[in-house]
């Protein structure tokens, strides 16, 4: 099927703040989706809520806009039950970092063969800028005006302690490099882990493009881990691209004994079962 | 002639007190005989008191007795704690050495005229060259003398399931059995009048637990993937799938938490497979959020709520139905759901097929209940019931996924390449799955949803009334107490009847209602304290039962406990 732009675009009116980092993030993902020729129907995009879900009515493909903090087992859900779709989980810092941390953990270890985007712009939006685990200290936020109390999660970090299969941090502000990392997280057979960082000129003005700009350097991909990991807890840099990539660690599907010899998927094999031949292994 | 005999084995829990209740089982099932199995078991690994007790008869049983003919005690906790639930002109066997009555326990034996019989199960295997272990085939030996009972029966049961072991003596296990049933002290007329099996049709029948059947029926009702976590009495349906997974091919996750396990049936109905998980009352909680996101959503849901006794992690390995209020109301927002409540292991096999069908159609989360009683009792069935056909209420291709319509249910269509593509929506929204907060949207979107739970209360079954006609007392009520009412109408001389409620919620309320009129005495039977089911009843027919019967103590009901009831009517 043919596929441009214009089929991943809806006439949904655009309700993000001017200077937003999700209209670049969305474009990115459009860009990529359209480069690997995938047709919006054979695309699933699970939304957390918050400012990144409410772009599930403003891209194509089918969109699932869930609860808080899920979007990444809903996504599992779907890839186990139909592997020719091509699933991508979308969430924020908040909803990945807070909500939903154990799916994030989990879903590294268990090396699902899906896409994570996840819109860090170091607060909770939509609900008028709260803390989130990666909110600078000292910073006045809601409720706050003397900043947060706890400590910081460096997203980076926590994911290459996990032993992951694909880590890399694109930013907002450079589409052209992000529709890139895209494109390798979906192409990667495993649980691709992709940071964002965002820019949310609203509640996180200091992440201005100068600050950040002057920090960004841009790496090559590597499979070594000690190099990625000194790499995402570097103070003076901000590093983008494909962080690590581990190509050897299988995916879980692939790993499942009993799927192995099908050629269908568990979306075709609904049907009616004899279960005779499970009786006598009960008794 | 007795209608029935129970036998109760006692033990600490991990000394294999199970494997000798499924061997008597079998045998006695290859003899011709019914049988029901119930365990009690504490929420430990080692030690402790745990039981299985087997009721038995030549026509059906289906639930246990209070009190026992027979009980087998290897270790001194059980035999404490069991020895008060021995009948008049019971027997116990017993391998504890020295084993002392104290003043309680000997005005019981005495009064009640219980024969004690003591054997050195430790000193006999030693005689026999086998280890300690198989003291229990001793036991086992002079238990099926005591039956009057073929022991070739038995010993090919016990051999048939050894055989399939590594490194096991068969002859030290036939040895141990025949110098049982061949001790001297034992003779075959201490329990006299047990009823005679009339036919072998119970010979080929199938013996299986609840769970066993609500995984049976998922099986075959076409579901590919299964997500849980553990939990108490959810947790042997994981065995089950997973022992099977390599025939059966489907996918079995034991996923982080319960959240996770409900997301991911979530995603993989959505997709168009059938998953489903299973979990007790805390796992549910955590998964109501969920719920009623899968109403909003309209993306189906079924979850198996295997119902334990308790608040907060209350008593683990015990039984009750005490959650359908958190079946019934669970989950922010009005929405509509189903909640169907299983019996046994038939029906457990089949509501699990209609849980499907249900949440496939109407595109609602479906709760189907169980009791820990009904999901680790071992029934026995002649076969199981013929699958159910599918229903899936699908379209090939659709344009408005939130269609209005006059049922209520929309089309919906599987998302693959070259399908219309649409937004699945938790937040309210029109009929295209776009976010709305327009006040007709979300009145309209709100109305159409609801008009499924009507559609879907036209197509439910009225309860079903088991008893003879012009009954002086009806009992009502869901789950297993069915079966000790069921069994007593056996043992009583009253008429007694029993309306059974499966489909719970949408309730159908005709027939209550029509008993309600009649000259019957009514009475409301349930496994917890605050009546449930009851107020359901009344909210959605007005009809208030006023007679009631609740246990609330871990245990099921027992066929003694209804037929002790009726006695206060003449």
């Amino acid at each position: 099927m043919e596929v441009d732009l214009n089929s991943y675009n809806t006439n949904v009116k655009n309700t993000w703040c001017p200077g937003c980092g999700n209209y670049n993030i969305h474009m990115a993902l459009k860009k990529a989706l359209v480069d690997l020729e995938k047709h919006p129907s054979e695309v699933v995009l699970s939304f957390d809520i918050g400012c990144n879900g409410n772009g599930g009515d403003k891209i194509e493909g089918f969109r699932v806009k869930g609860l808080h903090g899920r979007a990444i087992p809903f996504a599992v859900g779907c890839h186990l039950a139909n592997r020719k779709m091509t699933v991508i989980a979308d969430i924020g810092d908040g909803g990945c970092l807070h909500e939903g941390i154990d799916h994030l953990i989990h879903a590294i270890r268990s090396n699902y063969d899906i896409t994570l985007l996840i819109h860090n712009n170091e607060n909770f939006a939509l609900t008028t800028g709260q803390i989130t685990s990666t909110t600078k200290k000292g910073k006045d936020m809601y409720g706050f005006p003397n900043g947060k109390t706890e400590g910081n999660i460096n997203i980076g970090e926590l994911v290459l302690s996990l032993n992951p299969s694909f880590y890399a941090k694109g930013y907002s502000n450079d589409p052209i490099q992000l529709t890139e990392i895209i494109k390798s997280g979906v192409k990667h057979k495993g649980f691709s882990v992709i940071e964002i960082i965002q820019m949310c000129p609203t509640y996180n003005p200091e992440n201005s493009a100068e600050f950040l700009n002057s920090k960004i350097s841009k790496v090559e991909v590597t499979d070594d881990i000690s190099l990625a990991r000194k790499r995402v807890v570097d103070n003076k840099k901000t590093y983008t691209g494909v962080i690590y990539q581990n190509k050897k660690i299988k995916d879980y599907y692939s790993l499942l004994k009993n799927r192995k010899d099908k050629d269908t998927e568990l979306v075709n094999e609904v049907k009616t079962y004899g279960v005779s031949n499970i009786l006598n292994d009960l008794d | 002639m007795k209608e029935r005999v129970s036998i109760k084995f006692g033990g600490q829990s991990g000394q294999g007190i199970n494997s000798l209740g499924k061997f008597v089982s079998k045998a006695l099932k290859k003899l011709g005989y019914h049988t029901f199995a119930y365990r009690e078991y504490p929420s430990i690994i080692r030690g402790g008191y745990a039981s299985y007790q087997i009721d038995f008869s030549p026509s059906d049983v289906l639930s246990p007795t209070k009190k026992t003919n027979i009980l087998v005690c290897i270790a001194q906790e059980a035999l404490e704690k069991y020895l008060f639930t021995v009948k008049k002109n019971g027997v116990i066997f017993h391998s504890v050495k020295d084993f002392k009555l104290n003043d309680n326990a000997k005005e019981y034996i005495e009064k009640n005229k219980i024969k004690i019989v003591y054997i050195d199960t430790l000193a006999i295997s030693e005689q026999q060259k086998a280890p300690k272990i198989m003291g229990n085939m001793v036991i086992l030996g002079s238990i099926w003398k005591v039956l009057g009972l073929d022991i070739k029966e038995l010993v090919k049961v016990v051999l048939q399931y050894f055989a399939q072991k590594e490194g096991i003596d068969l002859e030290a296990e036939k040895r141990c059995l025949l110098a049982g049933y061949n001790l001297d002290e034992i003779k075959d007329d201490i329990l006299k009048g047990l009823p005679k099996a009339k036919d072998k049709k119970w010979g080929n029948s199938l013996v299986i637990t609840g769970n066993q059947a609500i995984a049976l029926g998922a099986i075959s009702a076409g579901c590919r993937a299964y997500y849980a976590y553990p939990m108490t009495p959810a947790t042997s349906i994981l065995e089950v799938l997973g022992s099977t997974y390599e025939k059966t091919g489907i996918l079995v996750k034991q996923a982080e938490s319960e959240i996770t396990a409900v997301q991911m049936v979530m995603g993989s109905m959505y997709m168009g497979a059938r998953a489903f998980t299973a979990t007790s009352g805390g796992g549910f909680d955590l998964m109501t959020e969920s719920i009623s996101c899968s109403s909003m959503t309209e993306i189906p849901l079924v979850i198996v709520l295997g119902q334990r006794a308790g608040p907060g992690t209350g008593v683990p390995t015990w039984t009750g139905s005490s959650d359908l209020n958190v079946a019934l109301y669970s989950g922010h927002g009005e929405f509509p759901r189903c909640v169907i409540s299983a019996s046994d292991a038939c029906d457990s096999y089949t509501l699990i097929q209609d849980a499907f069908n249900i949440s496939e159609t109407y595109q609602i989360p479906v709760i189907l209940l169980t009791e820990k009683h009904i999901a680790e009792s071992i029934f026995n069935l002649k076969s199981l019931p013929k699958p159910k056909e599918i229903k899936r209420g699908l379209v090939k291709n659709g344009k408005k996924r939130y269609e209005y319509t006059k049922s209520g249910i929309s089309p919906r269509w599987i998302p693959k390449e070259g399908t219309t593509t649409y937004l699945t929506n938790s937040d309210e929204h029109n009929q295209l799955g776009v976010s709305s907060e327009d006040e007709t949207d979300i009145v309209n979107m709100s109305e159409k949803r609801m008009r499924k739970l009507i559609s879907l209360k036209n197509h439910l079954p009225e309860p079903k009334y088991y008893g003879p006609k012009n009954p002086t007392v009806v009992f009502v009520g869901m789950g297993s107490c069915k079966n000790a009412v069921i069994d007593a109408m056996k043992q009583s001389k009253k008429r007694i009847g029993f309306l059974h409620y499966q489909y719970i919620y949408p309730l159908r309320a005709e027939k209550i209602i029509q008993f309600a009129k009649e000259k019957v005495k009514i009475v409301l039977i349930e496994n917890n304290q605050s009546n449930g089911l009851g107020k359901l009843i009344k909210s959605e027919s007005n009809f208030y039962i006023s007679n009631t019967i609740n246990k609330f103590d871990g245990r099921p009901f027992f066929v003694d406990d209804i037929l002790e009831y009726l006695k206060q009517w003449k």
